[in-house]
């Protein structure tokens, strides 16, 4: 598969990213470095990743995801994964992966609707 | 579909990391496996194989339909010649990782099959091999 075919969209001040069905590991790594160079050169706010194609969650695939949103933190944005399919779901919380503190959300409707407004937890009022 | 009652493929690069999710998702279907079972079945398997490519490098995945009394299921064996597991109580714990590894490793595996049965020797080589039954239709 080649990695080229990760589309990484920019739409306002986000970037929409969908991954392919059944990604094999180089296309997983070629995200990484897709996502994060786009954050600079659009200046994104954030990054929402659509799996909802996504067939099979491995831990690789997982740890990568994990790993790319605490970049993106770093980076001064947010990530939002959507999508993720009931049997992912299922088989993700079986085998014990999980996301870290990546916020999800339903479909991509949702997670724009989430970008709008403050990240849970870093509230005063 | 009597071509795919059993088979096997090596596993020898990244690539056939997916092949074997594409290969244990067809198989696993066409036995009648729903949806859920079909990825608990193919996320397994999807770790078997990447584990034999990165601690093995290469070994072989054999899958066949099983049929015990009346029923009837899947069994996918991965095999390879690497460094074997030295204590495989151990790593069949939960939690246990070697360090370089994700920490899911065995046991995450075996909560997604019905059984897993473990053979390894060091310095030879281990097979693993994953079973599920499709549920009683009555």
């Amino acid at each position: 598969m080649n990695p080229d075919n990760i589309s990484v969209i920019k739409v306002r001040d986000l970037l929409m990213v969908t991954m392919p069905p059944d990604p094999d590991d180089p296309t997983i790594s070629a995200l990484q470095e897709k996502v994060l160079n786009s954050m600079e050169k659009y200046e994104a706010k954030g990054v929402v990743l659509d799996i909802s194609a996504v067939e099979t969650l491995d831990s690789f695939f997982a740890r990568t995801v994990s790993e790319t949103a605490q970049m993106v933190t770093l980076m001064g944005g947010r990530t939002i994964i959507s999508g993720m399919q009931p049997a992912v779901a299922v088989a993700a919380t079986e085998i014990g992966l999980t996301l870290g503190n990546v916020e999800t959300a339903l479909n991509v409707d949702r997670a724009l609707d989430m970008v709008n407004k403050p990240k849970p937890g870093t509230s005063h009022d | 579909m009597t071509e795919t009652l059993q088979g096997e493929m090596a596993i020898k690069t990244e690539g056939d990391i997916v092949l074997v999710r594409r290969t244990t998702r067809e198989v696993s279907s066409q036995t009648g496996f729903g949806i859920t079972d079909v990825t608990r079945i193919v996320t397994a398997s999807s770790e078997m194989a990447r584990n034999i490519f990165k601690y093995a490098g290469e070994g072989v995945m054999r899958w066949q339909r099983i049929q015990r009394g009346d029923r009837v299921g899947v069994e996918f064996q991965f095999e390879d010649h690497g460094p074997g597991i030295a204590d495989v109580q151990l790593a069949m714990q939960e939690g246990y990782t070697t360090g370089e590894g994700l920490g899911m490793g065995l046991p995450g595996a075996k909560r997604l099959v019905d059984e897993l049965e473990v053979k390894s020797v060091v310095g030879k080589g281990t097979t693993i091999t994953l079973r599920k039954w499709l549920k009683n239709l009555k």
